[in-house]
Formats: C-alpha cells, structure tokens, sequence
C-alpha cells in the first residue's frame, strides 16, 4: 500500500512542475468531491464526523484523523481511503479504485502540491438560492394597464418618498437631445420646444430624435461598447482591421431603422448561416472577431485558438446574455448554476466557427464617398516608402559588384544580384534597422489599403478556400478537407489536459428553469451557430430581452434596474423593480422587438422627465428614482458637442474610419510593432474629415485618443457595460491646455464674431452656443469684464507665427546590436488644411476664444441634468 | 478675482446644512460618505499587514532579457555548444521554438561578486558592488512565450490584458503621499511597449488609479502645459474666468456635489502643474548625483536609462507610490553578444546607483525595487541568417528576476534552474505568486486587495496565490 502510493507520488513530481495544484483543485477534485463525497460528508450530513467542505475541515478530519497532509500523499488517509489499497474503501461499494486510476492520481498530486483550495468559502454556499435564480425564470406578463410611472409610484408611495417636480422644458430637451443623439441640441431647437405649448410638443420631439440618423451613431456607439469594436488587433502588431468599419457602419444602420432585436442579435451570432441571401448579415459577423487577437511566429497555435474560442464564448455570454461564462472555463461556476460542461459546450457551438474575408459588394447604403480619395493618398505614401525600401536594394547591388570587382550590375548573373538583394548583402546593422523600419511601414500601409475593397470582416463556419484570414502564420487546411474539431472539456482551462468530450450545446440551466426547450445543435461543420442564434434570440429566452431592456434603460437612467448590465448571475445586483424588468421585456418582445419602442415608453414616463434632486435618507442611492440623476458627458459626447458648439462638426456618416486631430505628443509617440515601430499617426488631412462624430474616428487598440481615454472611454478589449464617469486633474489638462479645446473655442469666436458685432452681442451668443441659452445679467457682467481684459491683453502680445510641425522622431533599440537607432520620419505628402489659428484672427477674437474655452469647460457644458 | 476654496468636505456640508432641503442625517452621512471615498481615492490608506517597504520602483527589462546570459551561468552550455537536436513541430509549441535547433553557450565572461558570491556578467562592473542587496531569483516561471501577453501577464496578472496594472492595485490599496502627483507612474522609453498603455491600465480600477506615463520628450504628462503663445497670466485669467462660470452655476444644482469636486480637479491639475516641473527637472540634483547615474555622460544609451533611474528615486522620495521604469531592447533572437551585451553596458550603470542612491538616502528600506523581464531566453536558437549568429528564443519556464530594498532577503540566491537553464526546478513558482509576494512585501494580502466589479470580486492573482516565503527577510 505504501509503495504503491510512493510510486504514484514519484511518477508525480515530474510532472508537477508543469501542473497547477489549484487548477487542479478546480478542474478535477472539486467537481469530484462534489459528485461523490459531499453526499455523505458535507451537505446534511457528516458521517465519521469528516465533512470535506473545505480545507480546514480536511485538515482537521474527522474520526479518524486528519483527511489530509499537504505534500504527503503517502500518508494522508483520504488518499489511502480512495486508493482502494487499505481496508476501507471510499467512496463505499463497487469495485476497488471506484473513482478510477486516473482521478486517485489527481488526488495524489493535488495533495503533493500542497492540497490547495483557492476558493475559501466552503463548498457549501455554491449551491444556488432561489432568488439568485431570478434571470432564468421566465419573463412575467405585467398586468393590463400597466405602466412605469405606476410601478415606480408605488414604491415610492410605500417608502414615502415624493417625487420631484417636472423637470424645466430647456433642462428637458437638452437631456433628450444627448441620451438619444449625443449632440447638444441646437439653440433654436431649445427655443422652439421651450416656446411649443402644444400638447404634443413633446411627442413631436421624441419621434424627431428617434428618426434622427444621429440616434443610430448615438445608440450604435453603445453597443459597439458592449461588442468591443476596434479597427485594430491589439496586441504586439496591433494589425489595422482594414474591413471592420462596415461591421459598424451595420450596427448603426440596423439601429436607425429599427431592426427588430432578435433579428439584430441572429445576424451577428450566424448571418452567414441563417440569411445567406442578405450580404449584410455576413458583415454581422464581424461581432464574433471584435475581441482583441493576435498570432504570430512565437505564438502557440492550440492556445491562439483556444484563446478566440475563449473570447467569443464569454463575449457573447456577456453582451447577449449577461453572463459572465469565462468563469466556468477553468471549473464550474462559483456562483451561477453553469456547470464547466455547458461552457464547453456553447464553446463547440463556435468550434467550426473559422475568420473569413469574403468579397461582399459595396451596399447602396455604405458610404464608399472617400474610397477613391483615401486610396489615392495612401498609395502615393506607398510609393514614397517603395522608393526609401529601393535604395536598401541598390546598396546591395552595389555591394555585390564590389565583392565581384564588376562595375556594372549588368556584368553580374541576374541570380547573383537578386541574392544579395535578398541576403541585404553590404546593409549594415544601422542601416539595417532603417530598412526594417520601412518593410514595417510599407506592411502596415498596405494592410490599409485594403479599407477600401469590398471585403468584410466575417466569420464562415468552416474555412472558405482564398477568403481566409488571420495572417501569414495561420494555416488552414482546405474547406474539402476541413472536419469539425472535437470539443473536449478543459479542467482549469489548460488547453493541454482534455477530458471529456462534449457536444454543441447551450446552458441546461436555462431549459431547467424556463419555458425554452433544449434545442438539438447540428454536430457537423454547418449549422452550430444557426441553432445557438435560435436559442438566443428565441422570444422564450429568459436572459435575451431582460438584458436589452435593462440597458436601455440604463442609457436614459445611467444605472439599469439591475445594476450590473453584464452580469445577471447571483453576483450581479439583483433588479431594483423587478416586475418593471419584466414589463419591459414582455413589452419588447410584444412590439416586435423594436428598441424604440422601449425607448418611447420609457422617454414618455414622467419619471424620465423629472427634476433633479436630493436624495431621500430612506433611499440614498435613489434606486426608486425619485428624481433624475444627472450626469458628465460621455468622451464622444463631450468631444462631438464642443465641435457641434463650435459649429465644425460634420455629420458624415459611415466609411473608413477619420483620423482626428490628437494630442501632438501621443501622435508623434513612437510605438512598437514586433521587430520595429508603426508610422506616426496623422490626422487627416481635410478639416471635415477629422470633425465627423467620434464614432466614427478610427478605433485603434493600442493608440487611443486621449483626450477619449482620460474622460473614461471604452476599454476597446473587455465588454464595456458602463461607462465611469471619474472626475481626475488629467481632465482639466486635456480640457484646458489642449490643442483641441483651444481650436474647438477660436472657431467658436470667430464663428460668433462673424454672426454679431458688438461685444455684448457676441458673448451672448457664445454662451447661447455652449448653453443653448443666454447669460443672465451676472454672467454677462463677469464675461464682458473678462472680454475687455482679455482683448487688452491680446492687443498687446500678438500670437507667435505658427511654428512648422516638428519632425517625428523614431527610436528604436535594436534586436540586433542592442543600440538605440533614431530616424525620421517624412512628413506625410498630402497638403494639411490647418484649423483656424490665433494669428489669423483679430484681437477680439481671441478674447473671445478665451471667454469660449471657459464656456466649454464649465461644469454646466459638461453635465446633464 | 481668488480661486482659492475651502476644503472641499467643508464647503460641502455647509452647503447641504444650509440647502434647506430638509435632508435626514442618514442621507447627509450616505453624501457625505460617497463624496469621501470618491474624493479620497487616493489618500493614504492603513495597510493589511506590516511591512518595511511602501513604496515600489519596477524596472521591466522588456523583451525577455536572457537569464543565462545575465545572472545565471550555465557552464553546461559550453559543451553542448552547436550540438544539433531536432524539436518537434505540434500545435502546443510556437513554429519558432521548433525544428531543427542548436544549443548555444553564453558569449559572455561571468565574475563572481559579493558576499554570497552570486555569478553574474561581467559586464555588471557597477551592478556587482550592489549585489549584496539584491535577492536573485531563479524559480520564476510565466506562461506565455508571446510578448504582450507575457508583458500583460506580468503587469496585470491577466494575459489578455484590460486588467488593472499592479501599479494600479497597489495606488488603490495604499493611497498616495503626494496629492499633486499621480500615486503611478511610468517612466517608458522613447517607444511605448508592446501592448501600449494597457501595460498601466487601471482596468476596472477607478482611473485615478491608472498608471500616467511621463515622457522622455515633449511635456512629461500630457497637455500639462497650454499650447505655444499662452502665457502663465492668460491662463490664470482664463482659469478665474471659469472658476466665477462654475461658482455662479453651483447653487442651480446645490445637491449634486461632483459639481464641487470638479472645482477642485483643476485645482490639483494646477497645483500638479506647478509641482511636476521642479520634480522632473534633474538638475536639481547635485552633478556628483548626476554622474553617478551616468546622466550627463558620454554615452546617450546610459544617459537615457540613467535619466529615468534618477526620476524614479526622485518620484519615489516626492511620494510616489509606484513608479515603472521600461527598458526595451532585450529581444536578442539573433547577436546575442552584441545585443545583450550593450543593453548590459547601459543599464549596468543607472541601476546600481538606483540602489546605491537608495541606500545612502535612506528610501532601500522603505523602497521595494524590482527587476524581471516578461519572460526569460531559450538554451538553444534554430537557423537564421543562413546560421551565422546565434541568439535565444523566448523560454516562458526559466526568467531573469532579482528583488531588493524593503523587506527582500537580501544578498541570497532562491530557486534554480536547470542545468542547461531550459526550466526553473527550485522553488517554482507562477506569476500570480510573484504578484502575491510583491503585494505582501508592500504591506497588502492579495486575498483582501479585492474590488467588486461587475458582480464580481476582482484580484490581483485573479484566483489567488501564495507567499514566496523564500525572498522575505
């Protein structure tokens, strides 16, 4: 008995270094324990006295001592006892060894590697409560003749809270205008509403900003937050995703006309299988790649691909049905009853799931304006970067005719020149570095190029032969020779250690608890995703609607009645009313899906159109909404309304992503890309190009605007369901010394100065701009003062000449010699149209710009109330 | 015309008390409380458990500098040198790692140095008189031989990255002593890394906690300076300008006190704005100082390591809690002996004055510094550049680590690798263990260092770890 047990711990040790105990823990003792000890130890009962239900009862035992001595297997008794070898067998009956060789030897290694138990809470609090099972319940009917405002009041009423008054007509319109649009409402649209008496004034008004095409690129921006939409890939070549835009130019468009939500959600999960006639429901796949992703030479192939597999099963678990599934890949879930099996198996619903780039023509509906003129501009700085790459080559040339004592290239063997072009022959390790610098570019440049064609970034089930994707080190074998790979468990995530082999499938929770049947997924290379879509956007899934209604309701109330949007599970906050949830949802459902129909009936509630107000001592956090919360402007919103204030912004929709003008340090930042650096950023070149709404501004992972960044952006690589509204000094910098914010307020005054004459008139008119109102006799009084001051000041010190654009340094420290190299870079050759600039305007102007950039940092330009 | 408030607690309940909005106490407490925590983000905070170090400076040697090469000889080598072996090619090893490879010995001259008589390259002139500080550590073992994800991993215990840096966990867990810098700062090369400023993230962290990179070129944070042509009187005037705007706009929304802690943002950005170029400014330091680090000197590779070694001690001593320093360079797949050795020869220099200058001043023992790359270099290389030269690849099981300052074991050896320097077989750990130790070195157990995200309670090892207990004192 002993030596056998010293022989399994000996086998052991060699492999104990490549094996995490705790992963171990959660991959195979744990659901062992579970399954076959707890029964009888643990939960209800404790026979011997030994309940294994955590570490510390292991080790305390039970009547007969300690179960267990950490990193002695040979002599912890629970291992002699399920080894079989002693006179009690555990667990009891059948045959000797009854958890099989292969489990006791788990149990051996665990126990050598010290017995951890990652979890401190006792096994038994993973056991589900009811009322953490609130979300797989199936949606209740509300009553008819219900309403919000009904539902709210009642608590409300219960509580004793009164409710705030109706909210001002200009406070209202302009909190309209930026949940739905995330523009400020123009001046005279406040006037004409505020000055509308007529009782559907406000009517009017909703169905003009749901019907406005600013809706969709407000409403499409928040969704490509929960997606994680990015042009780029992240990691160490953070390649440009040339075709991705179309993917959200789709969500915007599906947004504004109303697409009904189940069909939104079917095409982005499986287009391609379920409407293979409509080209857009192909671009709809580009949901399922948004992840962050990369694969390189030193890149390991299973792990790249278990990381996508990884990614898209949690990302859609998160975006569709609020549930966090990543816990469940390395054990069951701690929390929710999602056991590691059904991961796998919604895992194998992607597992024929292959990146594609088909040709997919441009649609009617795409804005394909700039192709011609962004291609036009990229190839000429293509052609620049051919010609820097052909000098590397004539040096070679060079080279080899010196070596060959020729003097014209000619005299040499055509093979003999192309092989010391190719060995970079006489190329020494500075210039070397130079060389790579501009392979790295002209890579990178052409990649670009490819935002121009009429390809999509997709998904296929299956590979397609020459419409593949992934890059250089991605191999796929031909779609006639593809099968579907199988689909196995993985015990704490370790690609390595398959178990058991699972089938396509969906949550069993879900058919455990709702009215929603387990569908039969196709186990063959077509047709997984198809049935997973079903199931998702089934009409009878529990999760679907609750979680869109609840984030819309969070986008009018900046908190959904559950508060944590992506996570409905036992550790998410439970829904403050939850009868309203399902209300909702059923409502949802009933009008076809539609978001704006959600959207209508929460915008007409009067608790939308409340005031602002305290909280109540017997509802601090306000969860009963006795009032409306304010809040900061979003990043987008908070750059598109300074330029929609300065009266620069250009509605453009659509296309490849703009380059807008960034913070100058970060644009001449230097990064890295493997074994060299990328381009500086450049902004683009037209004014109107780099003014469009931030939606539309090229997302790149690794560069992010940062004046986007600091007011707390969406992180481009996890699900974002909220966004923070921080209040940090990094802010005031962005806002009051940047190079943004000042060319926002000069246009800002010299488009007032152009429209009044007197000083009087124009600050009027600036405050009217930022405010959608005009300053009160007070505020008049500190502007013009500071006018007058301010315009003395700058007729005295005219601004300095613009100074030429610095020089973008690259500095690299090479691989190859571990010197630091530095170059630069030529500026690009397209003709910039400059924004306005201090020396171009009078005096006066730039009074007001000052008086404007005051304006546009003020605390009343930054919240909604 | 003044900018000048009261605190902001103050103000605040003067203002609730005199509101007239009838508030009950619980609700007063409830606003008082959330404007506290949100306001006091960054105050110094108690921590878990005592410890010697509160402060940390990380130098990531980025790009997997060679432990074979640096402090841990492999003699072995030398007679397998260019003995050929064939790796085979399976999806479970990266294409570079496999086919035909050769293993290859170190170009390097080792020295022993110090008291406990650690080898380390020659090359280390100025870093072996340091030694006896230092805790080398040969056990540690990362996951990934891809760099962003290994740089992720490292600095975020997270491979995918969007996680909080462990610079951001340790701002949330102790605060900062320096109101008018941020609590994290990192001091990158030229060239951010691979993988950008997730690197420093605050992940879901609030983003005071995130990371602010100080540039080596341009204004050290970003827009921390107007554009060109505004002068410091502009500004003021503009500042007050706003300033009155957003005192006549508060009692519009009396109850609603983020309007009152906006105030007081611009307030620190310009207080911040005020402090940070006298601390940046290294010619404050006496020229000996300077020289020392070898700022000033001949060589730009030194000056530009030397630089940010110097600001970092500077940080740390104005407050700082946590500063990174980033040293690019170590990818040596090729030229190992070129490559390696001048990255040797620049940071040589700068890092052994860091610990000297922190032992004369006295911060070693209140400091933790760190130095490890992402992951460590393979024994062997296969065939490139027509075999000529020879590097290492990169080899996530065996790295290149060793801790000094606060609390660290100093002048000891913990853990081994093996004999050809493929794996870490001693006292083998992961990364998340690393991350537990660096924590428990600061004062904070990881187990407690929690925060709720999205329902779920988020950590640094994201599922827990243990003490390396061999690296503490």
């Amino acid at each position: 008995m002993r030596a056998l047990l010293l022989s399994i711990a000996g086998v052991l040790l060699a492999a104990a270094h490549a094996e995490d105990p705790s992963a171990l823990f959660t991959g195979t003792i744990l659901p062992v324990l579970k399954r076959d000890c707890l029964g009888c130890h643990g939960e209800g009962q404790t026979l011997s006295k030994l309940d294994l239900r955590s570490r510390e009862a292991l080790l305390r035992g039970g009547a007969r001592g300690p179960a267990v001595q950490p990193g002695k297997p040979a002599e912890s008794l629970l291992l002699q006892l399920i080894s079989g070898a002693g006179a009690i067998q555990m667990p009891p009956g059948g045959p000797p060894q009854r958890l099989g060789r292969e489990t006791v030897d788990a149990f051996a290694r665990w126990i050598e590697g010290g017995a951890p138990w990652p979890q401190a809470a006792p096994v038994s609090q993973w056991t589900y409560k009811e009322e953490d099972l609130w979300a797989f319940r199936p949606v209740k009917k509300p009553a008819p003749g219900w309403s919000i405002d009904a539902m709210l009041g009642a608590r409300l009423a219960a509580a004793g809270i009164a409710a705030a008054p109706a909210a001002g007509k200009r406070t209202l319109i302009r909190r309209i205008t930026f949940d739905l649009t995330g523009l400020p409402p123009s001046p005279e649209e406040v006037d004409a509403f505020a000055n509308d008496r007529s009782p559907q004034a406000y009517d009017r008004l909703i169905d003009r900003l749901l019907d406005s095409p600013r809706y969709g690129e407000r409403q499409g921006r928040r969704w490509l937050d929960v997606a994680r939409y990015a042009d780029s890939s992240g990691y160490s070549n953070d390649f440009e995703r040339p075709n991705a835009w179309r993917y959200r130019d789709y969500v915007i468009r599906a947004l504004n006309d109303d697409k009904p939500y189940d069909r939104f959600l079917r095409e982005q999960i499986a287009g391609d299988e379920l409407f293979p006639g409509d080209p857009e429901a192909w671009i709809a796949t580009g949901f399922l790649r948004a992840g962050p992703w990369e694969h390189t030479g030193m890149s390991v192939e299973a792990v790249t691909r278990q990381m996508f597999l990884d990614d898209v099963t949690n990302g859609a678990g998160v975006a569709l049905l609020g549930l966090t599934l990543g816990c469940a890949r390395c054990h069951d879930h701690k929390f929710d009853p999602i056991p590691t099996r059904d991961y796998y198996r919604v895992q194998a619903a992607f597992a024929t799931t292959e990146f594609a780039r088909p040709e997919i023509g441009f649609l009617a509906r795409e804005n394909t304006s700039e192709l011609a003129a962004g291609r036009a501009r990229l190839n000429a700085v293509v052609k620049r970067t051919q010609a820097s790459l052909g000098r590397f080559d004539e040096m070679a040339r060079q080279a080899a005719m010196k070596k060959h004592g020729v003097t014209r290239a000619g005299d040499l063997p055509k093979d003999v020149l192309a092989k010391a072009v190719r060995d970079k022959l006489g190329v020494g390790p500075a210039e070397f570095e130079e060389l790579k610098l501009h392979q790295k570019h002209m890579q990178i440049y052409r990649d670009s190029l490819d935002r121009f064609e009429p390809k999509a970034f997709a998904v296929s089930s299956g590979p397609i032969d020459g419409a593949t994707d992934g890059g250089p080190n991605l191999k796929y074998p031909a779609a006639s020779e593809y099968k579907a790979p199988e689909v196995h468990v993985l015990p704490g995530g370790n690609v390595q250690s398959a178990a058991e082999k699972v089938e396509p499938g969906v949550l069993s929770v879900v058919a455990r608890y709702s009215r929603l049947a387990e569908p039969a997924i196709p186990s063959g290379v077509k047709g997984r995703r198809g049935a997973l879509a079903q199931w998702i956007a089934s009409p009878d899934n529990p999760l679907t609607a609750r979680v869109m209604v609840n984030r819309i309701w969070q986008y009018h109330f900046g908190k959904g009645l559950a508060a944590d949007a992506n996570n409905f599970g036992k550790m998410g906050k439970k829904p403050s009313h939850p009868e309203l949830l399902d209300a909702l949802a059923s409502h949802f459902v009933e009008s076809g899906w539609s978001v704006k129909a959600v959207h209508r009936l929460i915008l007409k509630s009067d608790a939308y159109r409340r005031a602002g107000g305290a909280a109540s001592a017997k509802d601090p956090e306000n969860a009963l909404l006795s009032f409306f919360p304010p809040r900061r402007l979003e990043a987008e919103e908070l750059r598109d309304g300074m330029l929609a204030a300065a009266g620069e912004l250009s509605l453009e929709g659509g296309g490849p992503g703009v380059f807008p003008t960034i913070n100058d340090d970060v644009a001449r930042q230097p990064q890295h890309r493997m074994g060299s650096l990328a381009p500086a950023y450049r902004p683009s070149p037209e004014r109107r190009q780099r003014n469009r709404r931030t939606v539309y501004t090229f997302q790149q992972r690794s560069l992010a605007d940062p004046m986007v960044e600091v007011f707390n952006g969406a992180n481009m690589d996890v699900s974002c369901e909220r966004r923070d509204s921080s209040t940090l000094p990094t802010q005031a910098f962005a806002l009051f010394n940047g190079q943004f914010a000042h060319d926002r307020a000069l246009a800002l005054a010299d488009r007032v100065s152009k429209q009044a004459a007197t000083p009087a008139a124009r600050v009027a008119l600036a405050f009217r701009r930022a405010f959608g109102r005009a300053p009160d006799a007070e505020e008049k009084k500190a502007a013009l003062a500071h006018y007058q001051r301010m315009a003395a000041h700058h007729r005295a010190a005219p601004p300095p000449p613009p100074t030429p654009p610095k020089p973008v340094i690259h500095a690299i420290n090479s691989e190859l010699t571990g010197e630091s190299h530095r170059f630069v870079q030529p500026e690009d050759p397209s003709p910039y149209e400059h924004d306005t600039r201090p020396h171009e305007v009078p005096p006066e102007t730039r009074a007001l710009a000052d008086i404007a950039l005051a304006l546009l940092n003020s605390n009343e330009f930054v919240y909604v109330y | 015309m003044s900018t000048k408030l009261a605190p902001a607690s103050l103000n605040r309940r003067e203002l609730l008390f005199h509101s007239g909005m009838g508030l009950g106490a619980a609700a007063l407490a409830a606003i008082l409380h959330d404007e506290a925590r949100a306001a006091d983000a960054l105050a110094p905070k108690a921590r878990h458990l005592p410890a010697k170090a509160k402060n940390c400076i990380f130098l990531l040697m980025e790009g997997g500098p060679s432990h074979i090469d640096t402090f841990d000889p492999k003699p072995k080598l030398a007679a397998l040198h260019m003995t050929k072996f064939q790796k085979e090619r399976n999806k479970f090893e990266a294409n570079m790692n496999t086919g035909e490879r050769y293993y290859v010995r170190s170009p390097f001259q080792f020295r022993r140095a110090g008291r406990s008589g650690v080898e380390i390259n020659a090359l280390f002139e100025n870093f072996a008189s340091v030694v006896d500080d230092v805790c080398f550590y040969r056990g540690l073992r990362a996951e990934s031989v891809n760099h962003p994800t290994a740089l992720y991993h490292l600095n975020t215990g997270n491979q995918f990255g969007g996680d909080p840096a462990l610079g951001a966990w340790v701002s949330y867990g102790l605060g900062t002593e320096n109101r008018n810098l941020p609590s994290f700062v990192v001091l990158p090369d030229l060239a951010f890394p691979q993988g950008g400023p997730a690197n420093w993230s605050n992940g879901f962290l609030p983003a005071h906690y995130q990371g602010t990179p100080l540039r080596p070129l341009g204004a050290p944070v970003l827009d921390m300076t107007p554009p060109e042509g505004v002068s410091k009187e502009r500004q003021k005037a503009n500042l007050d300008f706003l300033g009155s705007l957003n005192r006549m706009h508060r009692p519009r929304h009396p109850e609603h006190a983020e309007l009152q802690a906006r105030i007081e943002s611009y307030e620190l950005a310009f207080r911040m704005q005020a402090e940070m170029p006298g601390i940046v400014d290294l010619d404050k330091e006496p020229a000996a100082t300077r020289e020392m680090y070898g700022v000033g000197g001949k060589d730009p590779d030194v000056e530009a390591i030397g630089r940010r070694c110097l600001l970092a001690r500077r940080l740390v001593q104005s407050g700082v809690r946590f500063v990174q320093v980033i040293v690019s360079g170590w990818d040596s797949h090729d030229y190992i002996d070129k490559a390696h050795g001048a990255r040797i020869r620049a940071v040589d220099k700068p890092v052994a004055a860091l610990i000297a200058d922190l032992k004369r001043t006295g911060l070693l023992d209140e400091t933790l510094v760190v130095w490890s790359g992402e992951f460590g270099r393979s024994p062997d290389n296969g065939i490139r550049r027509g075999g000529e030269v020879w590097g290492r690849d990169h080899n996530a099981t065996a790295m290149a680590v060793w801790l000094a300052g606060g609390g660290v074991k100093a002048g000891s050896i913990v853990g081994a690798t093996d004999e050809t320097g493929l794996a870490a077989v001693e006292a083998v750990h992961p990364i998340k263990d690393f991350h537990v130790t660096l924590l428990r070195l600061l004062g904070l157990d990881d187990n407690r260092l929690r925060y709720l995200h999205a329902g779920r309670e988020k950590q640094l090892s994201q599922t827990g770890g243990e003490v390396i207990g061999e690296l503490l004192a």
